[in-house]
């Protein structure tokens, strides 16, 4: 118990900084800037984002990175509630109370009970964090290269089972990410693979193009096709921003309860937020005297799933921590930022760099108090930023993202290569595949194919390591129950009920 | 493109029932085939040994077979036919992506003309790609946008970026 409050106090101390408070600042403000444009979601968001943390130092870098996380979220909900289009699946159920409160005149209301129950799930998830952390490093011991492989097995099933659509087609893209993955150079033998003895492949293909390609210019494309003139802005003031006492009253329930399922679900692997918050909302619609008033703007539904994601966001910091392992796309990005600046995510940078370890989560914290105190002041520039017409927005963030892939490497080709990748998600998006699993894949990819050639080594070739492991074999057999239970027909047909509504 | 239509006879019918998984999953062979060919050359088990092509042999292998099945799938279930491809859009987008890559960097005749131009640039024929564009709006935007990306990235980040052609200086 000493332990977790000294070691916070050090994580304060580094991020107190007044140049690490700055950052925390900056990323939340220019994530919600990004993240409140209609239809980019928070992974656009931090990938179009990624490369201005470059130039930082990594303490600062990730600091940022965290605060543009939760920015680019809390951006999305605002976008939800005003303008009734989610960025991203975790910001759809927000949609359904929230712009329903909006039209009844209670914007205000909504917006600032998403900020306090997301601050209070952000205090709560902080804590658990940094509790849970040190242990779970523990269990990082007992891993061996089998049991890293079934776990990112597991975190990849995780990201099919909670893709939109086709399991089958999720799993396509998985290996289409592995794939892609492998381009470059070998990692033991230096051997030049699928380069078409191109040297600008010899190194392999950024992540950050990828990212910047799939989710940034493949969405811009994309929205360019529907008009985006007809947009049903939330024309009246905002007024009363200050929740009612009954509004606080009413949440309240639906907050602490948020927070609860939140904080569980996001640490298991693979897209935590997206079942948190809907898992949330169908809770508190089941156990509430009133469900008719659910999607008419009923302030629970909002409360609920914005706790339940913010919390999820938090504590899917864990897996990506302790063990190394992104569970989700945003996860993924900041893998690659982190490799970006020669730190190895995993259990060694809790002890070789706590001043890092400790600081990203007193700056979660930080990031989630920025929210509140500057975001709620803002919202009216926010509405305004919604007001923009699409036709200025898009060549605008065109412009962005080229200057930022063209600075992490000062390289045209790497801006040719995310292009290629914008046309490609274009295809991808056309054909319902649906690239998230493909990121994560694609980042996973080396780590697994690592630890598979590791894990085969020391069992002299033989595959059935992975099952006589006990360990890998329960990560195994969860991976495979729950991609079966994701392709019964009944289930399925649940599934996509949940998305769809 | 489909099979089985036409003569009227019922024949076993090939119909593509459900085009974005037929054409979808022809995509995805046509990718494991490429990797396949890509890695032919790259040495596979040497022992217990992964080589450096087991590894993308065994997933290009695997999405082989996925491909088929997703293939297969667009011929047994039925589906909705594949929106049409938008061409405007993404043609003026990527062009304006290609121009600042070039502008940027420099290519064939084109000397390297610095971050302010390759930004105006990259907006004004990306902007042209939506047909809501007018003309006086899109170059005010335009100079603005530069002007952000100079202060964010030349003067707040630091970014070692030329501003004007190298010709000038």
């Amino acid at each position: 118990m000493f332990d977790l409050f000294s070691n916070l106090w050090l994580g304060f101390s580094v991020a107190a900084q007044p140049a690490n408070i700055g950052f925390c600042l900056l990323g939340a403000l220019v994530g919600t800037l990004v993240g409140v444009l209609p239809g980019i979601g928070t992974v656009a968001t931090v990938a179009m984002l990624l490369p201005i943390t470059f130039s930082l130092a990594p303490v600062g870098a990730l600091i940022m990175l965290a605060g543009i996380y939760y920015g680019a979220q809390y951006g999305g909900s605002t976008t939800s509630v005003l303008v009734n289009i989610p960025g991203e699946a975790t910001s759809v159920v927000t949609c359904l109370d929230g712009h329903q409160m909006a039209r009844q005149g209670r914007a205000g209301a909504a917006l600032a009970i998403a900020a306090i129950g997301s601050f209070i799930a952000g205090c709560v998830s902080t804590i658990l964090v940094a509790a849970l952390g040190e242990p779970l490093t523990k269990i990082a011991l007992w891993f061996g290269p089998a049991e890293y492989f079934s776990l990112m097995v597991l975190g990849l099933m995780f990201a099919v089972v909670l893709a939109h659509g086709s399991v089958i087609k999720a799993i396509a893209m998985i290996l289409t990410g592995l794939l892609l993955s492998m381009i470059g150079s070998d990692i033991e033998t230096g051997a030049g693979r699928m380069t078409f003895d191109w040297p600008e492949l010899s190194d392999g293909i950024g992540f950050a193009n990828v990212a910047m390609g799939v989710f940034g210019f493949a969405e811009i494309i994309r929205n360019l096709e529907v008009s985006q003139e007809s947009r049903d802005i939330v024309q009246s003031k905002i007024k009363g921003l200050m929740p009612t006492k009954k509004d606080l009253k009413d949440s309240s329930g639906a907050i602490a309860r948020g927070t609860l399922i939140g904080s569980i679900l996001g640490i298991l692997p693979g897209g935590g937020a997206v079942v948190a918050s809907f898992a949330a909302y169908t809770v508190e619609k089941r156990i509430s005297k009133h469900p008719e008033r659910f999607g008419k703007g009923a302030i629970e539904g909002v409360a609920a799933p914005e706790a339940a994601n913010n919390a999820a966001a938090q504590t899917s910091f864990i897996p990506l921590l302790t063990l190394g392992i992104p569970p989700n796309a945003v996860m993924a990005l900041m893998v690659g930022a982190m490799t970006i600046h020669g730190i190895v995510p995993g259990p060694q940078v809790m002890t070789k760099q706590p001043d890092l370890f400790w600081g990203m989560i007193a700056s979660m914290w930080l990031g989630n108090l920025m929210l509140v105190v500057i975001n709620l002041p803002l919202v009216g520039v926010w509405v305004s930023l919604l007001r923009v017409p699409y036709r200025l927005l898009f060549p605008s963030i065109v412009v962005f993202c080229c200057i930022g892939i063209y600075s992490i490497n000062n390289s045209a080709t790497d801006v040719l290569i995310a292009a290629a990748f914008g046309l490609f998600g274009y295809w991808l998006s056309k054909h319902e595949f649906e690239p998230a699993p493909l990121v994560l894949a694609f980042v996973l990819g080396p780590l697994m194919e690592e630890n598979l050639r590791r894990a085969m080594l020391i069992a002299r070739g033989d595959p059935s390591v992975f099952v006589t492991r006990p360990i890998s074999a329960g990560l195994l057999f969860v991976a495979v129950a729950m991609l079966t239970l994701a392709m019964l027909p009944l289930i399925r047909r649940r599934r996509d009920e949940v998305f769809v509504e | 493109m489909a099979t089985g239509h036409g003569a009227g006879k019922p024949v076993i019918s090939l119909k593509i029932r459900a085009p974005r998984d037929f054409w979808g999953g022809l995509a995805l062979i046509a990718l494991a085939i490429i990797a396949f060919f890509a890695t032919r050359e790259l040495g596979g088990m040497q022992g217990v040994a992964f080589g450096p092509g087991t590894a993308p042999r065994l997933f290009a292998g695997l999405l082989l077979a996925i491909g088929c099945v997703v293939t297969a799938t667009g011929l047994m279930t039925d589906g909705p036919p594949i929106e049409t491809f938008a061409f405007r859009g993404p043609a003026f987008v990527l062009a304006g992506i290609g121009a600042f890559a070039v502008m940027m960097q420099g290519l064939w005749f084109v000397p390297p003309l610095g971050l302010v131009l390759s930004s105006f640039a990259a907006f004004i024929i990306s902007i042209s790609g939506s047909r809501e564009a007018r003309w006086m709006e899109s170059l005010i935007a335009a100079a603005a946008m530069t002007t952000f990306c100079v202060v964010l990235f030349s003067i707040v980040l630091k970014l070692p970026f030329p501003l004007w052609p190298a010709f000038m200086l």
